[in-house]
């Protein structure tokens, strides 16, 4: 089966014909890709640059003035060359200009960062670890120079702030919480449905994971209707005269965010989780049990080790989105179950009003979720591809 | 995997299998719970969805059906999510095709670019993509537009995962046997390639449209006066008194995108034994 894709490639030799297997002309080529790069260009990296420079800007905003600029009132104070060049809005006025140049370059070399993170999970060993290292030493380089100095200040600021940091680390403890019990309890539902289920194991598998592609915010109330005080287990314990008054911790409380994200996330990490289990060679554990291995070692040396990059996957599709939740605390968290998404939520949308400190939020949340996605970019490499 | 019988056996002892059928078993009562007792409230004489039950009633059904609110925010979502698939299965597609059969230079890079929106998470997303549209280079201002930028941005990573990975399991020789014969790009894409991966351009499609369709973080951030389906349900589900209309709605929505999750595996189940009949 040597195609002609397996050679070696030459560019300078390559023949006629495999020149036009290869498709055509580079024109063609990155003309089919620059539509898909330019979106992402444009509405994603573009739009992440923009709160890298809200969180440097030095004016804070007053509440009128983002009411307004959320009105369309205020068109900014669109600076002479800035104003020309892109047509923006950003105060270049409230940046300063000399300061402005700086922030565009941090700001490409942060976005770089950003896409050199997860191609280094994509890369060969020896590559990969060279990208990320060096991605890493572009992170440390802003925080040297001094215009940037600003955004490390009002990141200072806010983790300065006990308030903030403890519900960051609140958040992240529930976040990292609600993965690991949805781990814990996938493993043994894709273990059955991987070595168990005889017969029609991917119609199982799409039963499993269904739930997830129903509404996420009826799930979450269906949740408040089953907690509640009037709830079915309140009422159900009630009616057998086991408690007299509703149980309160079960609604309106950290619990009850855990439970509703461990729920929430279950069925989608199944995937990853079963396919890890599926792709192993049966062969390697009837050899290790031919060798005397129980059943229990042949589980713990064969089969999870191989299948550890596809849980670590698993446990960061669940993390990832929990960390910046703020529907879930906002529906069933009360007080106690506070998450650090709403406070940032609130600094754009809701009472706080302050685009320059929320900003730093989401730069400081970000952050750290590349940081997780760097120190497990091993695992991802080998179990994102099961996605 | 010949002896796929005989290590079943061995992998696990029959109490083991036992117990982890029970497992399996709580497991399911756990994850339908909640959608069953959607689907009983729908029905429940009372104006809030709390035990014990009041009765059968259709009211809810009615005066869902009448409230204009709803059936707005329902069509809003709807275009939303039919536009946002669209262009998202185009672009993925658009990106795919090259990675995978192309020689692109920084390959790597440039498909960790297309995956990089799956770890941001969505609330920064939602907030930059705010403050670019408020006072950006592309101020087009909040409303369904922009929504369905969003959700473009989103659905993206999805759509590749399914469509790369297809597009680069089909046997080149198939194309190059087409260009031998004669046909130019567009024809051996069009009369080849295309019909291989129509399902899982479907499939792609269909992921972006149910994740659109139930989308409320970046929603919630983009929308203005028009609310989507989601950002309303949101907003209803705060105020106990708006619930009960709500529910057949939603209860009406599981059923749909149970059907379409089934229907999107159908298809690609078609399309995986189209390739191998082959």
């Amino acid at each position: 089966m040597a195609t002609v894709a397996d050679k070696p490639r030459l560019p300078e030799k390559r023949s006629r014909r495999e020149r036009r297997n290869d498709g055509g002309s580079a024109l063609s080529t990155y003309g089919l890709l620059a539509p898909t790069l330019l979106v992402l260009a444009a509405f994603f990296l573009l739009p992440l640059y923009y709160i890298f420079l809200f969180s440097v800007a030095l004016k804070r905003f007053s509440p009128t003035e983002a009411l307004a600029a959320l009105n369309g009132e205020l068109n900014g104070f669109s600076g002479e060359l800035w104003g020309n060049l892109v047509s923006w809005n950003v105060d270049v006025a409230v940046l300063g200009l000399d300061f402005a140049i700086p922030a565009v370059l941090i700001g490409v070399v942060l976005i770089v960062l950003l896409v050199l993170t997860v191609a280094g999970g994509r890369l060969s060993e020896r590559h990969g670890t060279w990208i990320v290292g060096i991605a890493f030493a572009l992170l440390l380089m802003p925080f040297l120079t001094i215009p940037a100095g600003n955004s490390l200040l009002r990141i200072m600021q806010f983790t300065s702030e006990g308030i903030q940091l403890n519900l960051f680390f609140k958040s992240v403890t529930m976040a990292m919480t609600s993965s690991v019990i949805a781990v814990i309890v996938a493993i043994p539902v894709a273990y059955f449905l991987a070595f168990c289920v005889q017969r029609s194991k991917y119609t199982w598998l799409l039963i499993v994971i269904a739930p997830f592609l129903t509404s996420y915010l009826l799930r979450v109330f269906a949740w408040k209707v089953i907690l509640g005080d009037q709830g079915l287990i309140n009422s159900g314990l009630m009616t057998i005269g086991i408690i007299d008054e509703p149980l309160t911790f079960l609604i309106y409380s950290q619990f009850t965010v855990m439970v509703v994200l461990t729920y929430a996330w279950v069925p989608f990490i199944c995937l990853p989780i079963f396919l890890a289990f599926e792709t192993i060679d049966r062969r390697l554990l009837e050899a290790s049990m031919d060798l005397g291995a129980t059943r229990w070692q042949a589980f713990r040396k064969i089969t999870l080790p191989i299948a550890a990059p596809g849980v670590v996957a698993a446990f960061l599709f669940v993390f990832i989105p929990s960390i910046g939740e703020y529907v879930t605390p906002t529906l069933v968290g009360g007080v106690d179950g506070t998450m650090f998404g709403q406070n940032l939520a609130s600094q754009f949308v809701g009472g706080s009003f302050n685009w320059q400190y929320g900003s730093a939020m989401a730069l400081f949340l970000m952050g750290v979720v590349l940081i997780l996605v760097f120190a497990t970019s091993r695992f991802l490499r080998a179990g994102g591809g099961g996605l | 995997m010949g002896a796929r019988d005989s290590s079943t056996f061995v992998l696990i002892s029959p109490i083991g299998k036992r117990v982890l059928l029970v497992f399996f078993a709580v497991f399911l009562v756990f994850l339908y719970l909640p959608t069953i007792l959607l689907v009983i409230f729908s029905f429940n004489d009372s104006t809030v969805a709390a035990f014990p039950l009041d009765g059968f009633t259709l009211r809810w059904y009615e005066l869902s059906w009448q409230t204009g609110e709803i059936r707005q925010s329902l069509s809003a979502s709807l275009k939303v999510a039919v536009a946002s698939a669209a262009i998202a299965t185009l672009l993925a597609l658009l990106g795919s095709y090259p990675l995978a059969r192309r020689n692109v230079r920084f390959r790597p890079l440039m498909s960790a670019l297309l995956l990089v929106p799956l770890v941001v998470p969505t609330v920064v997303v939602a907030v930059s993509l705010l403050t670019m549209f408020q006072r950006g280079a592309i101020p087009i201002g909040l409303g369904l537009p922009s929504i369905m930028i969003g959700h473009v941005i989103i659905a993206l990573p999805f759509a590749v995962l399914i469509l790369l990975p297809r597009i680069a399991s089909i046997d080149r020789r198939l194309e190059e046997a087409a260009s031998d014969l004669g046909a130019n790009g567009l024809q051996t894409f069009r009369f080849v390639l295309l019909p291989l991966i129509f399902p899982s351009i479907i499939s792609a499609f269909m992921i972006a449209f149910v994740f659109s369709i139930d989308e409320v973080v970046i929603a919630s951030f983009l929308s203005s006066e028009q609310p989507t389906y989601p950002v309303y349900l949101y907003s209803g589900l705060k105020f106990p008194e708006k619930t009960q209309a709500l529910i057949p709605v939603a209860t009406i929505m599981i059923l749909i995108s149970f059907l379409l999750a089934f229907g999107a595996e159908a298809i690609r189940r078609y399309g995986e034994r189209k390739l191998e009949g082959r």
